[in-house]
């Protein structure tokens, strides 16, 4: 039963994805990756991330597994599942119909 | 809903999970800002809150209702009894009308009519499973009885005949050794559980062993379940079942389809028999279109056919009976819950300003009421547990065992279930949803509220009334039942059960010589009056012929259906019914050329018009004549002559109008059978003669099976009907009125404590105490007088499908039901609300000017 996402979470949801594709990541580690990728444009508030985490991994597009991490602390890592990137390529496809019909009505004087 | 379930039983792993997380992420040096509203948030994703709520709900109900333990008392007592008397009367109905016989497949078993006769005889019965067109075919003679000796003496006892296959193909399981099959001796029984308890104490070793049935040593074969089911259904129980070898044994015929034969290749399998049956007859009997009905054994189709729709609709009209006293104790706990309300609107309003929804509100409340009806329908299950087990202990006092097992199974509390969910919504909707609509309307919510609970108030006057009048129907119609005569003594009188062993009475003559003997043993008797045999005791059993009579020579037949009996002379003194016209048999009678008979005033009246005594000595001939190649042949039919007119008794039931009746002697008719009943008239009180009678009896034929009681006792049954209708209906009328007064009660007290300003002020400026007094009357009045007038038209429709259960003469709208109903409601109206208007009166104006 998932909620309908809006912009600013599906958009979060996506970028989380992105994040994970080359690899199992833990919570820290995705927002620092997104953080970099963006070259620091894009903030992830922690606030918003571990709920849209729970909510993909409620979903079935990640999984979660207990490990430890690179300075020995338990921590928990998310992969990408298989349906995780038909998801992923489902929304990059949706984002980027949007952001280019956005930038499309942008470029045009009315 | 999967993981919903998964995360409910992990939810304390997550919690420690998303803690841990959190944690590492804080100390990887990131910032987590509001760490409540995420946990909050994924909790929120888990739906651990809709759940948590809900338990806090319940929690905080359970403590709220804990601390109004009277309004918990007098909720759960309505409900009890509201939700009690709903299901044992449910689970009734089930047994009675659902209940599947106890055989395997049941489904593809149909009972089979051929021409429409409800036993067939040997020949038929033959055909029927030489066609081989059915996998099997099974008979069984329910109506019989066998003497059976206990060591002391014989009694008769209810048995059932069948074919030697019946517990093969039928495949009805044993509680203890088995049924028996073709391949035993006649001689073999079979044991009902009822039984095996009562005359064996439930012996386990009874198999194998042989018991005395008409003289002879039969061997126990097997012992029946206790809630073993007939094919008959409706409770019928036999006391054993045991193999018809008897050549003239006639039977109902049950057939096993093959696999894959549905009900109309039965029925067209069934009208071929029929018609081949009917071809062996001679010309003249032979029917005109040979056919067959077939009916299935379990399932819905069994509930076809009239008396089981005046059965099920009894049942319904029972059920939606309970189902309004059930709406009365809802409206009670609701009147209760939404004067619970007005105290706690304070706590909904602060609740409400600071954010929680309504409908998490109504949630709240709702549950409160929900775990009212909870417990009160796992009390009400509990009850009507209690009722059933009472009842399958008893056996109903009908002339054939009845015993009705009711469980409860799965639809019953299924039912229950059903009817607590109702309840929750009727006590709790109302007071819920007015609670949180009222919040923000606080000029208007008093004058709402009250409003409400007038309605209410009107509503459950209106119901009782419905519940009240119905009752009060059922109360007179057993009063008048208990009024009416059934035509002969039932206070002075006794009457044997006499079963002659069939062996040594196969002719008529022998038979009569038997009763004569017997009578006459019977009036040596000290005390006895009178004493005479008879085939038939009105009400035990009937027979009744639909015959054509030839009166006076004429051609033109007379159809006439009467109730027919056979009797010796004394019975109409024995039974103290009296001779309108004409005299009583005589033995020399039995010789006469004409055979003598003695009808009632119904028959003279509906059948000849004219004066009893014009009756006597006309003559006429039974039958129609016996045509032959050379024409009628009259001599060959017996011819009748009237010798007396006799007073109508009633045949069946209490309240039946007259039905015409005929009566011939004894020695003179030519069915015979080996079962006989006595009547006998004592001076004395006819319990104190039961075993002179039984003694007596025994003396002229030891091997004869011997059953006797008083003749109050033996036809109590006819009673049966309106006993249970009335005790029933109006309990459950006295409930609802109970019900009704108290919140009646409630609502004016409340009124009153609402109204205390304005009437001190009318007090202080000069009202009269008598003038408060009325005010608050005739407040009272207007509501049930509203609710009276919607209740009686209610009633007046509701009734009317009652008619079949009244006895003659008393109208489903009897003026003087609903005139007494009104009367009993006005006075109980005018005590429930004369406390608060006595306390009205006693306001102090003063003290009630000052407060303000």
């Amino acid at each position: 039963m998932p909620k309908a996402p809006n912009l600013l979470q599906g958009t979060l949801d996506l970028l989380i994805l992105h994040a994970l594709q080359r690899g199992s990541l833990h919570g820290y580690a995705i927002a620092q990756t997104i953080h970099l990728l963006s070259d620091e444009v894009l903030k992830v508030e922690e606030g918003s991330l571990y709920p849209a985490l729970y909510r993909l991994e409620l979903d079935g597009a990640i999984s979660a597994t207990w490990g430890l991490s690179e300075n020995n602390r338990k921590a928990k890592y998310y992969q990408i599942t298989r349906k995780g990137r038909k998801a992923l390529e489902e929304q990059n496809q949706n984002w980027t119909r949007l952001s280019s019909a956005v930038q499309r009505v942008l470029s045009r004087e009315s | 809903m999967r993981h919903f379930f998964l995360k409910l039983f992990r939810r304390r792993k997550l919690e420690q999970d998303l803690e841990t997380e959190l944690a590492f992420h804080r100390e990887m040096g990131g910032n987590l800002g509001n760490t409540t509203l995420i946990k909050e948030q994924a909790f929120d994703l888990w739906r651990f809150t809709t759940l948590e709520n809900l338990w806090r709900d319940v929690v905080y109900g359970i403590r709220g209702l804990r601390r109004h333990p009277s309004l918990v008392a007098t909720a759960l007592i309505s409900l009890t009894l509201g939700i009690g008397a709903n299901t044992a009367l449910f689970s009734l109905g089930v047994e009675f009308l659902l209940s599947e016989p106890t055989v395997t497949d049941g489904r593809s078993l149909v009972y089979i009519r051929f021409n429409g006769n409800s036993h067939a005889d040997r020949k038929s019965f033959d055909m029927a499973l030489d066609s081989h067109v059915f996998a099997d075919i099974v008979g069984e003679h329910e109506e019989s009885f066998v003497n059976y000796n206990n060591g002391v003496e014989t009694r008769p006892i209810f048995s059932t005949f069948t074919t030697k296959n019946f517990f093969t193909t039928l495949g009805i399981p044993m509680q203890q050794g088995r049924g028996y099959s073709v391949s035993d001796p006649d001689q073999v029984v079979v044991l009902h559980h009822h039984f095996w308890t009562q005359h064996f104490n439930a012996d386990p070793n009874i198999v194998g062993k042989s018991i005395t049935l008409d003289g002879r040593p039969y061997t126990v074969l097997g012992i029946l379940p206790r809630n073993f089911r007939t094919l008959v259904g409706f409770g019928f129980s036999p006391d054993v079942y045991v193999p018809a070898f008897l050549e003239n044994t006639y039977l109902a015929v049950y057939a096993r389809m093959k696999p894959g034969m549905n009900l109309s290749q039965a029925q067209a399998a069934s009208d071929a028999i029929a018609k081949r049956i009917d071809e062996t007859r001679p010309a003249a009997q032979r029917d005109q279109h040979p056919s067959a009905l077939v009916d299935a054994v379990s399932g819905i189709d069994r509930l076809k056919g009239e008396q089981v729709l005046v059965l099920a609709a009894f049942f319904l009209v029972l059920l939606i009976l309970a189902g309004l006293v059930l709406l009365i104790a809802c409206a009670n706990v609701a009147s209760l819950l939404l004067a619970r309300a007005s105290t706690r609107q304070r706590e909904i309003a602060v609740r409400l300003s600071l954010g929680a929804s309504r409908a998490r509100l109504m949630q709240q409340l709702l549950v409160e009421s929900l775990l009212l009806s909870l417990t009160g329908a796992a009390c009400g299950l509990g009850l009507a547990q209690l009722l059933n087990n009472a009842l399958s202990h008893m056996t109903a006092p009908t002339p054939i065992p009845m015993r009705l097992t009711a469980e409860s199974d799965w639809r019953v509390t299924l039912y229950a279930m059903l009817l607590s969910i109702v309840a929750t919504v009727a006590c709790g909707l109302l007071p819920a949803w007015q609670c949180v609509r009222e919040s923000f309307t606080h000029d208007t919510r008093s004058t709402a509220r009250m409003f409400l609970r007038r309605a209410v108030v009107v509503g459950q006057v209106a119901v009782s009334i419905v519940v009240l009048s119905t009752g009060f129907l059922f109360v007179r119609n057993l009063l008048r039942t208990s009024s009416l005569s059934p035509g002969f003594d039932l206070q002075h009188t006794l009457q044997s059960q006499v079963n002659l062993p069939p062996a040594n009475y196969k002719e008529q003559t022998k038979i009569a010589l038997f009763a004569d003997r017997a009578v006459n043993a019977l009036a040596a008797l000290p005390g006895v009056e009178a004493a005479a045999a008879a085939r038939i005791i009105p009400f035990t059993d009937s027979t009744t012929y639909g015959s054509s009579l030839y009166f006076n020579g004429k051609d033109q037949p007379l159809h006439a259906r009467f109730n027919w009996n056979a009797i010796t002379p004394a019975y109409f003194q024995a039974m103290s019914i009296p001779l309108v016209a004409g005299r009583t048999f005589l033995q020399s009678d039995a010789t006469a050329p004409e055979l003598p008979v003695i009808v009632s005033t119904g028959f003279v009246k509906q059948y000849l018009q004219v004066q009893p005594a014009a009756a006597v000595d006309q003559t006429f001939y039974w039958g129609e004549p016996v045509r032959t190649a050379t024409g009628a042949q009259p001599s060959q039919r017996r011819a009748f002559r009237i010798i007396g007119v006799a007073a109508n008794t009633k045949n069946m039931t209490i309240g039946e109008s007259e039905s015409p009746q005929l009566y011939e002697f004894l020695p003179t008719i030519r069915d015979v059978r080996d079962r006989l009943r006595f009547v006998v008239k004592s001076a004395t009180p006819p319990a104190t003669q039961l075993k002179a009678v039984d003694e007596a009896l025994r003396r002229v034929e030891p091997n004869a099976g011997i059953e006797t009681r008083t003749m109050f006792a033996s036809i109590g049954f006819a009673f049966l009907p309106s006993q249970i209708g009335a005790a029933v209906l109006g309990s459950m009328g006295v409930l609802g009125l109970l019900l009704a007064m108290i919140g009646l009660y409630g609502v004016m007290a409340y009124s009153v404590a609402r109204r205390t300003p304005e009437i001190g002020v009318r007090m202080a400026i000069g009202a009269s105490a008598s003038s408060i007094f009325k005010l608050i009357l005739s407040d009272a009045g207007r509501m049930v007088a509203l609710g009276a007038a919607i209740g009686i038209v209610i009633a007046l429709l509701a009734t009317r499908p009652l008619a079949s259960f009244l006895v003659d003469g008393l109208p489903p709208h009897d003026p003087v039901t609903f005139l007494a109903v009104l009367v009993v409601f006005a006075i109980t109206a005018a005590l429930a609300s004369l406390g608060p208007a006595r306390r009205a009166t006693a306001i102090d104006p003063m003290s009630c000017l000052r407060h303000d």
